[in-house]
């Protein structure tokens, strides 16, 4: 076929995809919805939740939901060959960053024997398997939505999309989880949506070829 | 393009048409080794990807650049996966003999072959656009189908032509 001929194929076909953010909405709600659902069955709420909500522990909660949220801006952008989101990438360098610091602090004032002692408990494996059992399914719609996009870095969009979606799972699962040690937090969290992230940028870097 | 993205074909024949010729010169600058045909074919690659990635330009965005970005991406893709079979013809060498009048340089090869996997009626209306410059209007009366359902069988016809032609140079 010449170029000529395809031009005058492809000058027929007006018929125009919705806008990637448009056509995520509605199955990423769905899916929202259904891991707060699962959720709400298979974990439940912690007993003393209110008074947890009320002390430094909101932060497992206001933390991962901050970077999901950033790391969702951030990959809806990557979609988009052009498109620029410096403030999102900024503010999640910074927020994880902070979390780093205050992981390293947290290691200062309990000594790096503390480390192993935190982490010795069964809800570390519960921690690890759960955010990415909360996560999955939404990378998986997130990745679907975002194959529709045009992304020129697919791992990396990938991985936006994996720390989204954990960090979404994350703060959800912080409402059942009741160990509140820095020095459990902040390393089990990170290893479960650190997780996820590796997940996302391995298929995405397969899923958002084009 | 903003008129094209709202539907209008005539606007959206003229920026395709406008862009190819920049574009071709890319491509070949870049492929000498890939002879002419096969850059038109990385060529027809870059406009089937623009056409499919139109809805990730955003109306107030420059066209340029974006444009830039998706062929760039293309192309690149393309020459990696075609590397391995580069071809050299005798041609190449024979540089500054009188040419023979040789095909058609903005003649691709690939999409032939695509259209052959796809299914004969999906190819039908395919070639009907192409070949015949027929309107939706002809092709619907042709094929004794609505207008509408031409338009959706040519969005279908053309993701899974991106689809084959993305595996066939993997």
């Amino acid at each position: 076929m010449k170029t000529d001929e395809l031009i005058a194929v492809l000058a027929a076909a007006t018929k125009l995809q919705a806008p990637v953010a448009r056509m995520m909405a509605l199955p990423l709600f769905g899916t929202v919805s259904l891991s707060v659902v699962s959720f709400a069955f298979f974990w439940g709420v912690r007993s003393d939740l209110l008074a947890a909500l009320g002390s430094m522990a909101a932060l497992k909660t206001l933390v991962p939901l901050v970077l999901g949220a950033l790391a969702a801006a951030l990959a809806l952008a990557l979609a988009h060959p052009t498109r620029v989101a410096n403030g999102p990438a900024s503010a999640l360098g910074i927020v994880i960053a902070l979390s780093a610091l205050a992981f390293l602090l947290a290691l200062g004032r309990e000594g790096l024997a503390g480390l192993p002692g935190a982490l010795s408990t069964p809800e570390l494996l519960t921690c690890l398997l759960s955010i990415p059992a909360l996560a999955a399914p939404l990378l998986g719609v997130a990745l679907w939505g975002l194959s529709a996009g045009a992304s020129l870095r697919p791992w990396l969009t990938g991985a936006m999309a994996g720390l989204a979606a954990g960090g979404l799972a994350a703060a959800l699962y912080s409402l059942y989880c009741n160990m509140d040690m820095a020095l459990f937090v902040l390393p089990a969290y990170g290893m479960a949506i650190g997780s996820v992230m590796i997940a996302g940028a391995l298929s995405g870097a397969r899923l958002l070829k084009w | 393009m903003r008129a094209a993205n709202r539907g209008d074909a005539v606007a959206y024949r003229r920026v395709l048409t406008a862009i190819t010729p920049v574009l071709r010169k890319v491509v070949r600058a870049r492929g000498a080794g890939l002879g002419l045909e096969g850059c038109e074919d990385v060529l027809q690659d870059v406009l089937l990807a623009i056409h499919s990635k139109r809805h990730t330009w955003a109306e107030d965005a420059p066209l340029r650049p974006w444009l830039y970005a998706i062929a760039r991406h293309k192309v690149i893709d393309a020459f990696r996966a075609r590397g391995r079979r580069v071809e050299l013809s005798i041609d190449d060498f024979a540089e500054g003999l009188a040419a023979e009048a040789g095909p058609d340089p903005t003649e691709g090869r690939d999409m032939e072959k695509v259209l052959g996997q796809l299914d004969p009626r999906a190819a039908e209306i395919v070639r009907g656009f192409g070949l015949h410059g027929e309107t939706t209007a002809e092709t619907a009366a042709r094929l004794d189908m609505s207008e509408g359902a031409v338009r959706v069988a040519l969005h279908r016809a053309l993701k899974s032509i991106a689809k084959l032609r993305e595996r066939m140079i993997e």
